[in-house]
């Protein structure tokens, strides 16, 4: 028996009402999904890539599914107050699975649309049946295919060719039920030639007291000279289980960054894949985590570059204390006839506790022999040395300890290019540290004190 | 101010202090030198109270406190600085906020509140004014790409802003052209008081010649071997250890 059974036994039970409640253009992807899973089931530890996670324990609860699309109780715009300060962000709101309505609050410049991807699906049908599924796809995948067989709705983040939006898009994922919950969100972004766009996606949970469970599903389209900055910042409780993947493909002279900060979590798998399809294409892909109690993060990343001249650089810095687990696993395949592909990878892990553990898989896969890539992986503890000069210049051990191990995140810190969105986030790594939960601003009530 | 007795310090269970005396009193400058490996760093590194080292016998008095009973950042708030012969980069951690988090500790160990961010940067201005380092240090990682000489003008530069009641130099003056030892030991100079007191660590003359201190102290194997004034201290640079040795039998 495993845990996967449930969800195929909750599917075969009411698909005619989940499907009511969704979209053709996402029904149709639905038979497949169920076919894969009940093929390949759910990836256990001995698969290679879920080596560090616990799919079948994360996914044994039973979770409640809001299969009918109950609408939040209240207008989460007008509850949660959090925001960056200086940054005023055209915010959307996702409790649970269920998109809440923006109209008429994030006024958005021509040529950029944000809207719920069932309404998408009707409004761009071509946009979105072109794209839909397409990435998530090329390599079956147990959690991708879960939240294809079970999602009823997304959000949908169109940038037509050629327009720019400077104000930041975000969007604000909250747990909060009143039973343990399962999630199935599902992003959609398409920015065409010359278009640029940043997004800023975060992950919250309302309280301890339930577990919740998302599974997520983002894939990300960008065009050719485009350019697209995805900063994903999670802040949940030990309860929670998080499966996030995120696709990106990306055309000729195309431009990305992907920022992933894990400030507090339960388990969390987060899956990066990333192709290069371009020539000139650039990706960074960044990321920190702060690991304290039992929390785990499972970090996989694989960057396909499939044609010469691309870039990528990939900077992951984790402090693991307590009894805190990171595992990474970082991938970069050089197709062949990718010629004069320029690849960096490091991870760094620092650990803070002697229960702590940190796993490092640095990987290059090269098939083209006019390459440059390096790939770097440490895993230690903090500098003695640096922390006895700091003390006999006054500063307490642990203040100096928390110094030291926030310098070092900071330098993934440093690569949010979003000015006021580096100083938030450098607070609320500081706060982190700090043993405070990284808090919202005074005024702030309703998001269990864990928003930006 | 300080007073050594019957000190012994061991490294990873190797005695390389065995059994130091010195006293030192307020506004005295007092030069150990000695061969390589004599413990002259190590007696510096056991007075900040570096964990490497461990102390197996002996005390120390700090203005009538039992100093070895401190923690090492008590040991700075009550007035005791060590100018690091190699001082470490800190990538990171910026000189502004380093310094201020060493600040506000010693006011808090006082029961003071926190600096206000104006007067804070107004003592950064000042005191890097007294060995010439440049605005955009501070806001760099500790010693972060800093060459050897701005290095050590930065550990000047922090005792300044610390004002320590006892400096200790661990060979502050090596690896320095004479254009920046001048800039240190006129910097050094600058910050004497006739309360505060040094123990300074070289190898040099032109070190003697700045600072002019009052008493010479040879380390050797362990043990201060021979006390003196300044012209012990010539005399050392002119003849060397062996004479010493020769004339303890050692």
């Amino acid at each position: 028996m495993s845990s996967i059974d449930q969800y195929l036994a909750l599917y075969r039970e009411h698909s005619a009402l989940l499907e009511a409640h969704s979209h053709p253009v996402l029904n149709a992807h639905r038979a497949q999904a169920l076919a894969q899973l009940e093929a390949m089931g759910l990836p256990s530890s001995r698969a290679e890539r879920y080596r560090y996670c616990n799919v079948e324990g994360d996914l044994a609860p039973d979770f409640g599914l809001n299969l009918r699309r109950s609408l939040p109780v209240g207008d989460p715009y007008k509850g949660y107050r959090c925001g960056v300060p200086e940054m005023k962000t055209a915010l959307f709101y996702v409790v649970n699975d269920v998109v809440c309505s923006a109209d008429g609050k994030a006024v958005l410049p021509e040529g950029v649309h944000v809207l719920p991807l069932c309404e998408a699906a009707t409004r761009f049908p071509e946009v979105v049946q072109r794209h839909y599924n397409t990435a998530a796809t090329r390599k079956a995948d147990a959690l991708s295919a879960l939240n294809t067989l079970l999602v009823q709705d997304g959000l949908f983040v169109y940038v037509e060719r050629g327009v720019t939006i400077e104000q930041t898009l975000q969007i604000v994922y909250v747990s909060a039920a009143a039973a343990d919950m399962m999630s199935n969100r599902r992003v959609l972004v398409v920015v065409e030639e010359e278009a640029t766009a940043n997004l800023l996606m975060c992950d919250h949970s309302m309280d301890a007291t339930h577990q919740y469970l998302s599974t997520q599903v983002v894939e990300a389209f960008v065009g050719e000279r485009a350019q697209l900055h995805i900063y994903t910042m999670e802040e949940t409780q030990e309860a929670n289980a998080r499966y996030a993947n995120l696709y990106v493909e990306q055309q000729a002279q195309s431009q990305t960054s992907l920022c992933e900060l894990t400030l507090h979590n339960g388990h969390t798998r987060n899956q990066t894949e990333v192709r290069l399809l371009g020539e000139g294409a650039d990706v960074a892909l960044n990321g920190a985590y702060i690991a304290a109690k039992e929390e785990t993060l499972s970090s996989d990343i694989v960057v396909e570059h499939a044609v010469p001249n691309c870039h990528s650089s990939m900077l992951h810095k984790y402090v693991v204390g307590d009894k805190g687990v990171s595992a990474f696993a970082g991938r970069v395949v050089v197709a062949e006839g990718a010629q004069q592909t320029l690849a960096e990878q490091t991870n760094a892990n620092l650990l803070a506790s002697p229960t702590a553990r940190a796993f490092s898989q640095p990987m290059l896969e090269i098939y083209a022999d006019d390459v440059k890539c390096n790939h770097g992986s440490t895993i230690g503890k903090l500098d003695e040395t640096a922390l006895f000069y700091m003390r006999q210049r006054g500063v307490p051990e642990a203040e100096a300890r928390l110094l030291l191990q926030h310098a070092f995140v900071n330098e993934v810190v440093e690569t949010v290019h979003i000015a006021p969105l580096r100083q938030r986030v450098s607070a609320l790594v500081e706060a982190r540290f700090r043993g405070r939960d990284a808090g919202c601003q005074e005024g702030c009530t309703t998001c269990g004190g864990h928003c930006i | 101010m300080l007073e050594i007795k019957n000190l012994h310090a061991s490294v990873e269970s190797k005695e390389i202090l065995k059994g130091i005396d010195l006293t030192i009193g307020a506004g005295e400058v007092h030069v150990v030198m000695g061969p390589n490996g004599a413990g002259k760093s190590t007696l510096g590194h056991v007075l900040v109270g570096n964990p490497r080292f461990e102390v197996t016998e002996g005390a120390i008095t700090f203005k009538g406190k039992d100093l070895l009973a401190l923690a090492p950042e008590d040991r700075s708030h009550e007035g005791i600085f060590l100018s690091f012969q190699a001082p470490i980069e800190i990538p990171g951690v910026s000189m502004t906020n380093f310094m201020r988090a060493a600040v506000n500790a010693k006011r808090a160990y006082f029961g003071q509140d926190p600096m206000s961010a104006s007067d804070f940067l107004k003592l950064l201005r000042e005191k890097r004014k007294i060995v010439g380092l440049d605005a955009h240090f501070m806001s760099r990682g500790v010693n972060e790409g800093f060459s050897g000489g701005e290095r050590k003008r930065n550990e000047i530069f922090q005792m300044a802003v610390l004002e320590p009641s006892l400096s200790i130099l661990d060979e502050t003056d090596s690896g320095l052209d004479v254009d920046a030892l001048r800039i240190v030991a006129d910097g050094f100079n600058s910050l004497r008081t006739p309360e505060t007191s040094a123990l300074v660590i070289t190898h040099y003359q032109r070190m003697l010649d700045y600072l002019k201190p009052d008493f010479v102290h040879v380390l050797m194997n362990g043990r201060i071997v021979k006390s003196g004034t300044l012209d012990l201290g010539y005399e050392i640079e002119e003849r060397g250890f062996d004479w010493i040795k020769e004339e303890i039998g050692a």
